[in-house]
């Protein structure tokens, strides 16, 4: 079945996305880009140029490269008089009196070029998912008329694609973030793009959203901030040396993509360093241009710009008869929304709320329009559902923390395992207590169900080899099995309410998880490292027993005071950075006594003589179970 | 179709009717779930099919990735490239300065090493002007080439038709318009 798809039809630039087993995903272009230029070139050849490559020969090709059609698409010549003055290539208006675009003497309509556009975006797609795009969800500004919308339904249509529905860019944004499923809310658009400032407030419902007021301002956007750090720094370099880079088409080109890059870093650093060796040169020499930027001296620069988005806003929200109060939700899309001053313009004209910007803001109207598709295509119904694992299971293991063993959010039916020993020498049976939870200490978790399984043959801690298997079916049944690999000899039970916890406590659980991450990690390491030192001490232990009087006694001496030490690290709970240096003590002494070992028998001792001989690869012991 | 089977038993159809009853319902219940075996088996195989186009694309994911990653790595290099080539364009001509000779060596290095990576250096003059691969930052009017020639490269560009890193920036030539300026 071919794909349905969202597509964010840019006034500079667009995006596809695709819903795909069940959330929406942005698809790249043939150049691995995620945005595509809204750019199409007619050369002298009859080539047509789509995208990137589009723009790349527009200095070339001014009259015969087309940008920003969606200003013109579905207009009348005389609604557009103003920016068809702003534009390289000729407008006209036809005998109808419809806005026409003049290239190599042909009249070409917006809709022909939006298509062609619509269909660079459907082909690459098309490519990179294997299989055809034959119909898509096609947003506009929500200011559009019923003329624009048609004009840009015509566009899908001339590219080919069977278009499901128009819908409005705000729409879209809040679709994206779920919103439309909430009771009833207002909620505020602010979408700052390349070059379109737009504002819109709506209200949602039930599944529906009424868009209540727009408003805008046509020319404000990213580019105009690139702009205020090119002149910024040409101006600079101009009173310290006299040269006026702008005049130089090279250095310019360098400028800008210097500003491009100095501005996207300043909305997450608060200074950064432009450097540009060898810009130009004079009769004195090469000259080079390093400045540094600091965020207040950028906000200083494009302090007008982000006040212009005030006036829309208040605007808007008069239109829509709201005050601050009355906004519930706040969505920020285009990539000049990062840009911290804006933000912070947002939350000061909506009453210090906290808008919503965790979607990618340049790629947020497609991913809305891309679920818009799926829905319209039902294909949610389609995918087999598929149920996860509310929370991570996993047993109590030795010093009272919990070993997981299915993570959270892993796809069911699961079925996991791992390898856990004994304690102690010797020790006849281990109890094995089934745990849920995000947390590290098997205290802090629910329990589910505990079992023992007994019987083990007598053998040094370490040894014995018993094998843990969670088994989750599809109706999220939990089955624990212990089997010891030595004897066959296995125990289980079965828990049949381990994920029917309901949402809320599912939440709770892991915010508290969250909350107590840092503390939980500091018990974890201590008691793991604990665990390493009593470990180690029992091995050097071991092997001086094992070596008898074959062990050089200033060896064994050390050996009985470090292994005494560390038994009173343990039982004293000692720090994690002495419970180290022990360790490493240990580890010393234990490879001298390996080596003294070896030298004294012919026999080497092995750390596990009587294992057996099938020991698998992936029969790793990682912790060791202390009860029983 | 159960309701027609059980054919010639009128005669019994008293003391049958239980019976044959019991044998409808088996049916019913029989090809429920044959049906309910039947979803199951095409829920099985979408699965199947699903977690194969999954390994898939996982494969095809990784290679694109990869690829994106390597692009995103030489590209935040060109820019030091670039500034090695100015530096050297400024190096005094015709003195045979050990240091400059080393710098140079240094910058073949950088232009071989990109190469290697899958981006060979476009900076060929004289040449058609291809979009993909090469950027007009500038125009010059001249009847001595012919119209869309590359008259200079300015800055050169780094990889191939399918996968440019950046394209060469250039001066391209436009006929001699007579309207014009």
């Amino acid at each position: 079945m071919a794909k349905a798809v969202g597509i964010d039809l840019g006034t500079t630039n667009s995006v596809i996305a695709v819903w795909e087993g069940g959330e929406a995903r942005v698809i790249p272009n043939a150049e691995g880009a995620r945005t595509t230029p809204s750019v199409v070139a007619y050369t002298d050849t009859g080539e047509r140029l789509v995208g990137q490559l589009a723009r790349r020969q527009s200095i070339l090709n001014p009259k015969g490269t087309v940008t920003s059609a969606k200003r013109f698409i579905g207009r009348r010549y005389d609604e557009i008089t103003d920016e068809a003055k702003a534009v390289s290539f000729d407008v006209e208006a036809d005998d109808n009196g419809l806005a026409r675009f003049k290239i190599h003497d042909k009249l070409i309509a917006p809709e022909e070029v939006s298509a062609l556009v619509l269909r660079k975006l459907a082909d690459d797609a098309s490519k990179q998912l294997g299989e055809k795009v034959t119909e898509a969800v096609i947003t506009v500004p929500a200011y559009f008329n019923d003329a624009q919308r048609t004009a840009t339904k015509d566009a899908g249509r001339i590219a080919g694609l069977e278009v499901l529905r128009i819908i409005n860019e705000p729409t879209a944004a809040a679709l994206a973030y779920g919103i439309d499923k909430r009771e009833h809310e207002t909620v505020l658009v602010f979408d700052l793009g390349g070059g379109t400032f737009d504002v819109s407030l709506l209200d949602v419902g039930d599944g529906v959203v009424e868009v209540r007021s727009t408003a805008g301002d046509s020319h404000l956007g990213g580019d105009d901030f690139d702009r205020r750090l090119v002149d910024y720094l040409a101006d600079e370099f101009h009173k310290e040396t006299g040269i006026d880079l702008r005049t130089d088409p090279q250095a310019l080109q360098r400028l800008f993509e210097a500003a491009e890059k100095a501005k996207v870093e300043l909305s997450s650093v608060t200074q950064t360093q432009v450097n540009l060796p060898f810009i130009t040169a004079d009769a004195t020499g090469p000259k080079h241009l390093t400045s540094t930027i600091r965020r207040s001296v950028f906000e200083d620069l494009t302090h007008d710009l982000v006040e212009r988005t005030m006036g829309p806003v208040q605007q808007a929200m008069t239109d829509a008869k709201v005050t601050a109060n009355d906004i519930d939700e706040v969505i920020l899309v285009g990539g000049s929304t990062r840009i911290p001053a804006v933000q912070n313009l947002v939350r000061r004209l909506t009453g210090g709320k906290e808008p919503n910007m965790s979607v990618n803001p340049d790629e947020v109207v497609a991913i809305g329009a891309a679920i818009q598709a799926g829905v319209l295509k039902g294909e949610v119904s389609d995918v087999l559902l598929l149920d996860v694992v509310p929370l991570s299971l996993g047993v109590e293991t030795r010093g009272g923390v919990m070993t997981k063993i299915i993570e959270r959010n892993t796809t069911i039916p699961a079925r996991r395992s791992e390898v856990f020993s004994t304690a102690e020498d010797n020790q006849p049976a281990v109890d094995v207590v089934a745990l849920q939870g995000e947390r590290e200490l098997a205290a802090d978790n629910r329990v589910l169900g505990r079992f023992q399984l007994g019987d083990i043959r007598p053998a040094p801690r370490g040894e014995p080899q018993v094998e843990v298997t969670f088994d989750v079916d599809a109706n999220g049944i939990l089955n624990v099995t212990a089997r010891d690999k030595d004897t066959g000899k296995e125990q289980g039970i079965t828990i049949s309410e381990g994920s029917n916890l309901d949402a809320k406590e599912v939440e709770r659980m892991i915010s508290e998880a969250e909350a107590h991450r840092n503390e939980d990690v500091q018990n974890r390491e201590r008691i793991d490292t604990l665990n390493e030192l009593d470990a180690v001490a029992y091995r050097v232990e071991r092997a001086v027993n094992e070596l008898g009087g074959a062990a050089p006694v200033h060896d064994k001496a050390r050996a009985e005071l470090l292994v005494g030490q560390a038994r009173d690290a343990v039982s004293n709970q000692a720090d994690v950075s002495t419970a180290r240096e022990l360790i490493s003590e240990l580890q010393q002494l234990q490879a001298a006594l390996t080596a003294a070992a070896s030298s004294a028998t012919a026999t080497p001792t092995g750390q596990q003589p009587g294992a057996s001989s099938d020991v698998e690869d992936d029969d790793i012991v990682d912790a060791e179970f202390d009860r029983g | 179709m159960s309701d027609e089977t059980a054919p010639g038993g009128h005669a019994h159809q008293r003391s049958e009717q239980p019976e044959a009853t019991g044998s409808t319902e088996q049916e019913a219940e029989a090809a429920a779930q044959a049906e309910a075996l039947a979803k199951m088996e095409d829920q099985w195989r979408r699965a199947l099919a699903d977690n194969d186009n999954l390994r898939k694309r996982a494969v095809r994911d990784g290679a694109q990735q990869r690829a994106q990653e390597r692009a995103a790595v030489a590209l935040a290099w060109l820019p030091i490239l670039d500034n090695l080539e100015l530096a050297l364009a400024h190096a005094p001509a015709g003195a045979e300065d050990p240091v400059v000779e080393g710098i140079a060596s240094i910058r073949k290095q950088a232009i071989d090493t990109l190469a290697r990576l899958g981006y060979p250096r476009i900076d060929a003059e004289n040449v058609p002007f291809d979009p993909r691969i090469h950027e007009v930052v500038s125009v010059v009017e001249t009847n001595d080439v012919p119209p869309g020639t590359l008259v200079s490269v300015l800055r050169p560009g780094y990889g191939g038709p399918d996968n440019t890193l950046r394209p060469a920036a250039v001066v391209v030539s436009r006929a001699v318009t007579p309207d014009r300026g």
